[in-house]
């Protein structure tokens, strides 16, 4: 932890949570979650389902709201203002489970639209960054496809596609192998194992624990809204210290 | 090692029989006894009634307007009536030296209708350009006033022309406001969704009939004469905000079907609200609903019919018009079939043109 604290004194700090509070109505989701990632710092977050740990991504990149504590993103405090919300969220990039890839528009023209509308860049521009990111996912031949063209697995690939043609300081990860078959799980993987090797910061929801020991800086436990325990992979998975954290380990690890 | 393509060939797979068109026949019409004398009974209805038809409307006949007399020997239809009758029909009380100006005109406006319905054209500016074109060249054609064109009111257009016309204003006005009301209903600020939702509720509770009388009658008194403009526009209105608020609905059950995840998907990229809607959500939502969206187009093109009732003299009171003279008083069966023909042909396309859309916009989408 004491390198942790001297990059956030010299300012490279991608994310920092301090006391943070959400609900949902009466259920309690988020109880004063405190974090701070630095920056190029790869976070697995682990969890029961119910836990809290989707929710705690999404509230990075807002699309949950918070109420109490505060949450500071790239030095951007997130609160109501509209532009503060729009600025951080073209930095942060978000990889879903369900891939959400619009239907409506072949791979190519997904990862050019917001790069056209947002970035203000020319069609050409945008269509050779997106080429550039689709052969990076091992897929430029599927350009012209709709998604609905595609396996599970080449649609989460476009999806990171699509988050990275933003150029994003930041990407979150909300649990991107849960909704695909077995054996297309690791050529996701495997893009996020390269992603994370060129100094990418990510913070990622998955049950992949292959791919935490050997990405992860960091590995979270969640439990009932709370971090319960974190520690560097080794650590974390060799010596759990929480009684909760043995509990899930042997659960998942079982098989 | 051999590669794919090796594997490929050396075991390749059968494919499957060929399905003569014989055993296809025998499979679906004929695969037992009951199928078989459903088939033939069904067979030997279809074959009596279009032979009554053929016969009726084209065997035993009688075409020429010279040839009426005969009508009452004939045991076929007398389309004399048609033949003499038909600028009344097409054009109801516009001025008879200048029907080629309302034949233009229904021309303008059936190409730029087509027109729109080409993906080429599908673009904000593209449409606007076409649609103020054939709008204006519609306008200029029948009211006149312009290039020595003398000035025809709206009073005295009438037949297709009319049908047409109202038709394509109505889905001019009403689309952009059904779209703006869908999203108003959708607003996550409680006073404008109650608002939009009370508007719309409001307006599907009338009969047209009533709003339609409100815009054409009651309207003048209360509006400042500038505001009022004439009475055929007013009805249009009344009819395109009648038509809105049910076309909002099936726009907002097509939204409503989107996946939340879309939005959050647009969110997550930088996209405002106005680009998540237009480039994420509308286009989803219009696949989503295009049946229920095309059905409302059908419904509103029969129902310039009822235009009538506040005196305006579209294609089925023109027809009326028509058969309501002198000998031609008792063929109005005749006058009636080639008024259904004319709605049969526009509505036929709009559903076609709804299949092909159906068709089109699944790509992708398994």
């Amino acid at each position: 932890m004491a390198d942790q604290s001297e990059q956030v004194a010299t300012g490279q700090v991608a994310v920092t949570m301090a006391e943070v509070n959400k609900w949902f109505d009466d259920f309690h989701v988020l109880k004063n979650i405190n974090l701070t990632v630095a920056d190029g710092e790869k976070v697995v977050v682990c969890g029961p389902s119910g836990s809290g740990k989707s929710t705690l991504i999404r509230c990075i990149c807002k699309l949950e709201d918070h109420q109490r504590g505060s949450i500071n993103v790239l030095g951007t405090e997130l609160n109501d203002d509209v532009a503060n919300i729009d600025e951080i969220r073209r930095e942060v990039g978000m990889v879903f489970q369900q891939f959400n890839l619009f239907p409506h528009m072949t791979v190519l023209e997904n990862c050019t639209l917001a790069q056209t509308l947002v970035r203000r860049k020319t069609r050409k521009e945008a269509e050779s960054i997106a080429m550039g990111f689709l052969e990076k996912v091992r897929i430029p031949e599927q350009a012209s496809k709709y998604p609905g063209e595609l396996s599970g697995g080449q649609q989460q690939r476009v999806a990171i596609a699509r988050s990275l043609c933003m150029s994003p300081k930041i990407m979150l990860f909300d649990e991107p192998t849960s909704a695909l078959d077995p054996e297309m799980i690791s050529e996701v993987l495997d893009v996020m194992v390269s992603l994370a090797e060129e100094g990418m910061t990510m913070i990622c929801v998955t049950h992949e624990m292959g791919f935490a020991r050997r990405v992860a800086d960091r590995v979270i436990f969640m439990d009932e809204g709370e971090i319960v325990e974190q520690n560097e992979p080794h650590a974390f998975f060799e010596n759990p210290t929480n009684e909760r954290t043995r509990l899930f380990l042997s659960q998942i690890l079982q098989h | 090692m051999r590669s794919k393509a090796d594997l490929m060939t050396t075991t390749a797979l059968p494919s499957p029989p060929p399905i003569s068109l014989a055993t296809k026949i025998r499979e679906g019409y004929f695969s037992g006894p009951v199928s078989a004398v459903v088939t033939i009974v069904c067979a030997i209805l279809f074959a009596y009634l279009a032979y009554v038809i053929v016969d009726w409307a084209f065997l035993s006949s009688i075409w020429s307007e010279a040839d009426e007399p005969l009508c009452k020997e004939a045991s076929g239809a007398c389309w004399s009536v048609i033949d003499a009758r038909h600028r009344i029909i097409f054009f109801g009380l516009f001025p008879y030296e200048e029907h080629w100006r309302s034949t233009l005109a229904c021309i303008v406006m059936v190409i730029t209708i087509v027109l729109s319905c080409v993906p080429w054209f599908w673009s904000a500016l593209r449409l606007s350009l076409l649609w103020i074109t054939g709008f204006g060249i519609f306008y200029l054609l029948m009211h006149g006033g312009l290039f020595g064109l003398s000035v025809i009111t709206p009073e005295r257009w009438g037949g297709l022309a009319l049908t047409i016309f109202i038709f394509a204003a109505v889905s001019l006005i009403g689309m952009p406001l059904s779209i703006l009301l869908a999203l108003g209903r959708r607003s996550k600020l409680p006073v404008i969704a109650k608002l939009f939702g009370l508007f719309i509720d409001f307006f599907r509770s009338l009969p047209l009939l009533t709003i339609l009388f409100t815009a054409a009658v009651i309207t003048p008194f209360v509006l400042p004469d500038i505001l009022q403009g004439d009475k055929l526009y007013r009805v249009i209105v009344g009819f395109a905000i009648f038509f809105a608020c049910y076309q909002a609905e099936n726009i907002r059950a097509g939204l409503q079907a989107v996946p939340p995840g879309q939005v959050e998907a647009g969110l997550t990229l930088g996209l405002n609200y106005w680009q998540r809607v237009t480039r994420i959500q509308l286009p989803q939502a219009f696949r989503n609903s295009l049946p229920a969206i095309v059905n409302q187009f059908v419904i509103t093109f029969k129902e310039t019919s009822i235009v009538t009732i506040v005196g305006f003299f579209e294609i089925l009171a023109s027809g009326a018009a028509a058969y309501g003279t002198g000998k031609w008083t008792v063929h109005y069966i005749e006058v009636y079939v080639f008024i259904g023909l004319i709605y049969f042909i526009f509505v036929f396309s709009l559903s076609r043109y709804g299949a092909y859309l159906e068709k089109k916009l699944r790509v992708g989408h398994g």
